[in-house]
């Protein structure tokens, strides 16, 4: 396999800098005729707009416009929002920082760390500053969501192949630089990819990120848990034994085989079973596989084997209406076949042991990427068609978010507290 | 070595080349193509000095090539030189500034510390270090080097008594939030890693540092009013600090501060607040206005923490610490004298 091969280079490769690296890594350039009619968007790229604008610590600079999303146990709201000295459209993310479901030590690690990074494939942070009790963190607009998103929207069983290529390999970009510097990111899935109006693919989601030097001793292997069960399914076999032979990057890339099948299936693996079980499969090596005409027919047999397994006393009725319900779900897979070399990353991807995974650099040169335009932007927003970013036309038909209301109600919760000392 | 099989530079050379193009970068003014050329010499020699190092850490030579780049350093006085002029190198190469800084000064030969010695003689270092909180583009990469620096009990003593020390009250509330956060914890190792040397530098400059941080616990800004009542509350119970505690628990203002903090909006700051506040109440000695100040208050008190915090019931410390400020409270008697 050629794969094995482009192994031997990896250490070298992994040792250059970052700019050279990407020179040298082939992609071969295909010119193709795209049949869609691409979006032109005026919308600068992320690294000028960081170098260009200066970013106040002002509230009163930004325009809130609507909520485009929630995150870190619905402590943080995320908005698109306008900067008024430049008009140009941002994110601002609120971390309501009063919430006893945070942790303020772990958001000052987030943002610190994001701060030092620079790397076109990883979410910027343009700046954050404290207003009353919330941290608002400035970031560009990623104008098509997550891919998480793009799935509810549109691709319900799963996204385009070619756009999954294009989504992995900049992910495995990203991955490849915070390797390099020593930090794992333990959070790779599809709600953490974002994709900005251009095409631009950005990993988020550092907040659970881990640096293997810890007091200037680089440590082989890490032996820190996250602390969140919500990203069990993406996590690999070795973070979920947390024995004594820790862990180290490959268990990115495991995650990386889980969102692969996550993009291409429309669902995470083991969605369907209880945190033990999937425990326990992962533990014994099974692993999950992309849906299509190849695969189908071993998930049927598969499924019904642990239908048959339901007690009798449920009723027979039920276990038909599973049955049905799931061949209905699954029934697109039986129209599409993915490719070979798909098949194969994905797989390799997620070996049990880590030592069988390829690296970041081996990753990159794998055959699944090959043919890939150099530049994810000149491909990517064809390929998402019809779905379009999120703009203007968007946010005037929404209705505005009135911040006060908010407010209100956290001030009704602390009346209670109101007492006169006598001094 | 394949990779970097072409010309193997000593660190003599490295040095010397480096410290030529950060002459020739700190000399011109932006945009000058000299400068460029300057900036792109200073990485290339930055990445060359990094990755030799990382080559002879793999080699099991590291102690080596470190102590022959040290003293080419120290000599040329180069880690003032590259500090004073972070600002003017790029973004992986101010990276690699830190990088090689923090190797550096965890150098050891036998017990000696020749970084750390180096230092000491040249202190200036540490205070443009310091310094480097003013400056956006750098405040961050100098906060990693300062906290290395925090280590070492030498380097913690020089910047406690430097006079720009008292700058930190202005760093950890500055707007941007990561630079405060990174302020903030610089601040804290400070205060916190090396107990008799904090303790010392406390009861020496109580007045002083106490009414800085007068304006922390004050702060407009949460996250700084937060961290520094948090700060406040561990500094106080730890044993070392015993003098400063009494001292503090003896000043009338500051039970009011922290009565009043008790009652502050946020839940956060009542909870930090009341860790410092039963320190006033547990002390066995309690001066004649503290007392006075908790006798007037006591059925309110006693009323207020009844009803403080009540949902925490799976916090076992927090619900015994509670109970036993409350019993001490109802117990509180007018000094037989009065």
């Amino acid at each position: 396999m050629s794969f094995l091969n482009c192994g031997s280079t990896s250490s070298k490769v992994s040792e250059l800098t970052h700019s050279s690296r990407r020179k040298g890594y082939k992609l071969q350039e295909k010119k193709r005729s795209r049949p869609h009619s691409r979006h032109v968007h005026d919308s600068k790229s992320i690294s000028t707009v960081s170098t260009m604008i200066e970013f106040e610590n002002d509230y009163q600079k930004y325009e809130l416009l609507t909520v485009i999303g929630r995150g870190y146990n619905d402590a943080a709201t995320v908005y698109l929002a306008r900067h008024i000295p430049t008009g140009q459209q941002i994110a601002i993310r609120q971390t309501y920082l009063e919430s006893s479901k945070i942790d303020l030590s772990v958001l000052q690690n987030e943002i610190v760390l994001c701060r030092q990074l620079h790397h076109e494939s990883l979410l910027p942070l343009y700046t954050s500053f404290v207003h009353n009790n919330d941290i608002w963190t400035v970031m560009p607009l990623m104008a098509y969501g997550s891919c998480r998103d793009l799935i509810h929207a549109y691709f319900m069983s799963g996204l385009p192949e070619q756009a999954i290529a294009y989504i992995l390999r900049d992910v495995l970009l990203a991955l490849d630089y915070l390797h390099n510097r020593g930090i794992i990111h333990r959070a790779v899935k599809a709600s953490h990819i974002l994709i900005e109006a251009s095409g631009q693919v950005c990993l988020a989601g550092m907040r659970n990120a881990y640096q293997m030097s810890r007091n200037g001793v680089k440590q082989k292997m890490a032996f820190d848990y996250p602390h969140t069960s919500k990203l069990l399914q993406w996590l690999s076999p070795e973070i979920l034994e947390q024995n004594l032979a820790g862990y180290n990057t490959k268990s990115d890339i495991y995650s990386v085989g889980i969102t692969a099948c996550e993009l291409a299936n429309g669902y995470a693996p083991f969605s369907d079973m209880p945190a033990t079980q999937m425990l326990l499969e992962k533990l014994n090596g099974i692993k999950p596989v992309l849906a299509d005409s190849s695969t189908i027919a071993a998930l049927s047999a598969e499924q019904n084997i642990t239908d048959s397994g339901v007690p009798s006393d449920s009723g027979i009725d039920t276990v038909e209406a599973n049955n049905s319900e799931k061949t209905g779900a699954l029934g697109y897979a039986y129209n599409r076949t993915f490719l070979n070399t798909f098949h194969q990353f994905v797989d390799i991807s997620l070996e049990k042991n880590p030592e069988s995974r390829p690296n970041t650099a081996s990753a990159l040169n794998h055959p699944f990427f090959k043919h890939l335009r150099r530049k994810t932007t000149e491909a990517l927003p064809a390929l998402l068609h019809p779905v379009t970013p999120l703009s203007d036309v968007h946010v005037s038909k929404m209705p505005k978010e009135d911040p006060t209301v908010d407010d209100l109600g956290r001030d009704f919760e602390d009346l209670d507290m109101a007492v006169d000392w006598d001094f | 070595m394949p990779l970097f099989g072409r010309s193997q530079k000593s660190p003599q050379e490295l040095v010397k080349q480096l410290r030529d193009a950060v002459s020739a970068l700190s000399k011109g003014d932006k945009g000058d193509k000299k400068v460029e050329k300057a900036s792109e010499d200073v990485s290339k020699c930055l990445a060359s000095i990094k990755a030799l190092m990382n080559q002879s850490a793999e080699q099991d030579s590291q102690s080596e090539f470190l102590a022959q780049l040290g003293h080419e350093m120290y000599s040329a006085n180069l880690l003032l030189i590259l500090i004073q002029n972070l600002a003017k190198i790029d973004f992986e190469g101010r990276k690699d500034v830190v990088h090689i800084f923090n190797n550096l000064l965890r150098q050891q030969i036998g017990t000696r510390t020749p970084t750390v010695e180096h230092i000491c003689q040249h202190q200036e270092i540490l205070i443009e270090l310091m310094k480097g909180y003013e400056n956006k583009e750098i405040a961050l990469r100098c906060g990693m080097m300062l906290r290395e620096c925090c280590r070492y009990e030498a380097l913690s003593k020089i910047m406690l008594y430097a006079e720009n020390f008292f700058d930190f009250f202005n760093y950890v509330e500055v707007s941007t939030f990561d630079i405060a956060s990174d302020a903030f914890s610089t601040f804290k190792d400070l205060l916190t890693k090396h107990k008799m040397l904090s303790a010392e530098f406390l009861e020496n400059n109580y007045d002083k540092v106490f009414d800085a941080y007068l304006t922390l616990l004050n702060s407009e800004n949460y996250v700084t009013r937060r961290q520094a009542l948090k700060l406040l509350g561990e500094l106080l119970l730890d044993r070392h600090n015993f003098t400063v505690m009494t001292k503090y628990i003896s000043n009338p203002d500051n039970l009011k501060l922290m009565m009043n903090m008790l009652r502050e909006k946020s839940r956060n700051i009542q909870f930090e607040a009341f860790h410092v506040f039963k320190v006033f109440v547990a002390n066995p000695n309690k001066p004649r206005p503290i007392m006075e100040i908790l006798l007037r208050n006591k059925e309110k008190l006693v009323d207020f923490l009844t009803k403080f915090h009540t949902d925490r019931s799976e916090d076992e410390q927090f619900n015994d610490e509670k109970a036993y400020l409350i019993k001490q409270i109802k117990e509180l008697k007018p000094p037989e004298d009065s």
